[in-house]
């Protein structure tokens, strides 16, 4: 009899602990199908690479102020590592872009004047258009305001006047005011005289976009200035071949047909013709580029560039706005392409 | 005078102990210590002038956490003693009310000061950890965070001397926040046309505390010289707005109704 009873009563006792083992299985397995279905959901949801969402809003920094309560400087920090991501993010930030990394610029300085290279980050991504170097030369002169022993800040601002707009006599006296300021390299002062001299030129674009390698510490603005570099090596060469031309005109009394002319005619001007690309540009990876005479400019052009370099960005806006129109018509006709295929 | 102190110091430390006790004070001295170490990977998104956003996150995470702990242990000082009826019995001994209050405020200040060398130790770590350079100027920044605590302290424990403690937690962060605001709202207003405005956005910035005197961040950060003034009138000032603080307490707690 007693038996019997420990056997019922042992019976509910494994059916429970079968029970509340079957019960925690399925509640592991529930929550294990929940976190997957979540995960896999959550991937589905697109997000929007930080480059591309420049509609995003950025406060009025008078209101930022208020509310970051005694904190501005860390409420400048968040900004300032937006804005960072929002340059890091696209190779070169579209005018849309611009103006939203112009805005968090603007905030992250107003917040906290004090930092340092915010300043320079704006001279060295917001120049595609006039207005947004005219925006980064305002926030340079804010940096000057509260850092004004700071020759670097003075010193993009003189390259800003004369490589983009044109402006020499105020970027001579920016770059002067550099030249005289703690730190600054000793080359400076013999720069500021050239550029009064001479309005400018290929050494003062040179030692400036040299300077410019020198203290930018991002990849694309870097090899945007290595580029221009470039342009000014090969400027170089074209120009050594005018004089050339010149000196064949002057022997031959005719003009040239052709560039091998130069150098390969029984008596030559030139022992060979020089690379019509930069030198940091290898055979291997551009190919071989010639020097070829415009038909249209009849000057002597690199096909590697397919025109002659011109010292500021301004002078040179009308080809640049064009080239820039090109592309982003190219852009638009594929992808208009590849919708209606 | 004496026998007063050795009566408030006994409060004092059972509050410490009491706070200790607390685990709300460990989970926020836990979030401020994570704060300050994450500090390193959110400067690590930034190419340039990382060590100075791992000094401004750590300093702010400092003061965001300490004024935490300040207000949301603060502000049941008075009340769980009440609740518990201890306050009877405290007060049934040879100790007044004022010495019953001012130990209590200075166990609770003494329990934030005590997390805030905690987290300055970790944040001293984590700079030299990162490179980032460590002044004198660092010290009398966390000195400031201090002195903004004991304000923030004595504006929890006004609170908790005549509401409950969610209200005080309420007006204590309301003093909090304009408290950092009183320089911008001063500056506002003499802006106005009105003299009238004007005098009252004076009046708010005087009777309001200017918790902005206390912020040496900047100063750390850049590393910019001090001088002697700088860090004297601030302390003078936080002393006397305490002061000004627990005589209010102390005089609605004396005639408070305990029953």
């Amino acid at each position: 009899m007693y038996g019997n009873e420990n056997k019922t009563k042992a019976k509910p006792r494994l059916r429970r602990r079968l029970d509340s083992w079957a019960s925690a299985t399925l509640l592991g397995l529930g929550f294990l199908a929940v976190v997957l279905v979540t995960g896999f959901v959550h991937q589905r949801i697109p997000v929007a690479p930080e480059s591309e969402q420049s509609g995003r809003l950025v406060p009025r920094p008078e209101v930022a102020q208020v509310l970051s309560l005694g904190f501005e400087s860390v409420v400048s920090d968040y900004y300032w590592l937006k804005a960072v991501q929002i340059a890091g993010g696209a190779r070169t930030p579209g005018p849309e872009q611009g103006d939203y990394l112009a805005r968090l610029v603007d905030l992250v300085t107003y917040l906290n004047p004090h930092v340092g290279h915010a300043y320079r980050f704006a001279a060295v991504w917001l120049i595609q258009t006039e207005e947004e170097v005219r925006e980064a030369n305002r926030l340079l002169r804010r940096g000057i305001e509260s850092q004004p022993e700071e020759w670097r800040n003075w010193f993009y601002l003189g390259f800003n006047h004369f490589y983009y707009l044109d402006e020499t006599e105020e970027a001579a006296r920016n770059l002067a005011v550099a030249s005289e300021l703690p730190g600054a390299p000793a080359y400076l002062s013999r720069l500021v005289v050239r550029l009064r001299a001479e309005s400018g030129g290929l050494d003062v674009a040179q030692a400036l976009l040299s300077e410019m390698v020198r203290d930018t510490q991002t990849e694309e603005a870097l090899s945007g200035y290595l580029e221009a570099l470039g342009e000014i090596e090969v400027e170089r060469h074209a120009r050594d071949l005018d004089s050339a031309r010149e000196a064949f005109v002057e022997t031959y009394g005719r003009d040239i047909e052709s560039m091998d002319e130069l150098a390969a005619f029984f008596d030559p001007i030139l022992n060979r013709l020089p690379r019509a690309q930069p030198s940091r540009v290898g055979i291997e990876l551009g190919g071989e580029s010639n020097w070829v005479i415009d038909p249209e400019s009849n000057q002597i052009v690199s096909d590697y560039y397919g025109r002659r370099y011109r010292v500021n960005f301004a002078s040179d806006r009308a080809h640049r706005i064009e080239e820039w129109n090109r592309s982003a018509g190219t852009v638009s006709e594929s992808s208009s392409e590849e919708g209606a295929s | 005078m004496i026998g007063s102190v050795l009566r408030i110091w006994p409060i004092a430390t059972n509050t410490l102990r009491e706070a200790i006790r607390n685990k709300l004070l460990y989970a926020l001295l836990f979030f401020g210590v994570l704060v300050i170490g994450a500090s390193v990977l959110i400067a690590s998104l930034s190419y340039v002038e990382g060590e100075r956003i791992i000094q401004d996150i750590g300093l702010a995470a400092m003061q965001l956490f300490s004024v935490g702990i300040a207000i949301f242990v603060g502000i049941g000082l008075i009340h769980g003693e009440v609740e518990r009826r201890t306050v009877y019995t405290i007060l049934s001994k040879s100790i007044t009310r004022s010495e019953f209050l001012l130990g209590k405020y200075l166990g609770l200040l003494l329990t934030v000061w005590l997390q805030l060398v905690l987290m300055a130790v970790a944040f001293a770590g984590v700079s030299a950890a990162a490179g980032a350079s460590l002044s004198v100027t660092h010290v009398v920044a966390v000195l400031g965070i201090a002195m903004e605590l004991a304000v923030v302290v004595a504006v929890a424990t006004l609170f908790s001397t005549f509401t409950t403690p969610m209200l005080a937690a309420f007006f204590a962060l309301g003093v909090y926040c304009i408290g950092h605001l009183t320089r911008d709202l001063n500056a506002l207003g003499g802006q106005a046309d009105d003299p009238v405005v004007r005098g009252l956005a004076q009046g708010i910035y005087r009777v309001l505390p200017d918790l902005d005197s206390f912020n040496f961040s900047l100063y750390a950060v850049h590393g910019w010289a001090l001088a002697p003034n700088d860090v004297l009138w601030p302390m003078l000032y936080a002393v006397g707005y305490v002061l000004a603080l627990l005589f209010m307490a102390t005089y609605i707690f004396r005639v408070r109704d305990l029953k």
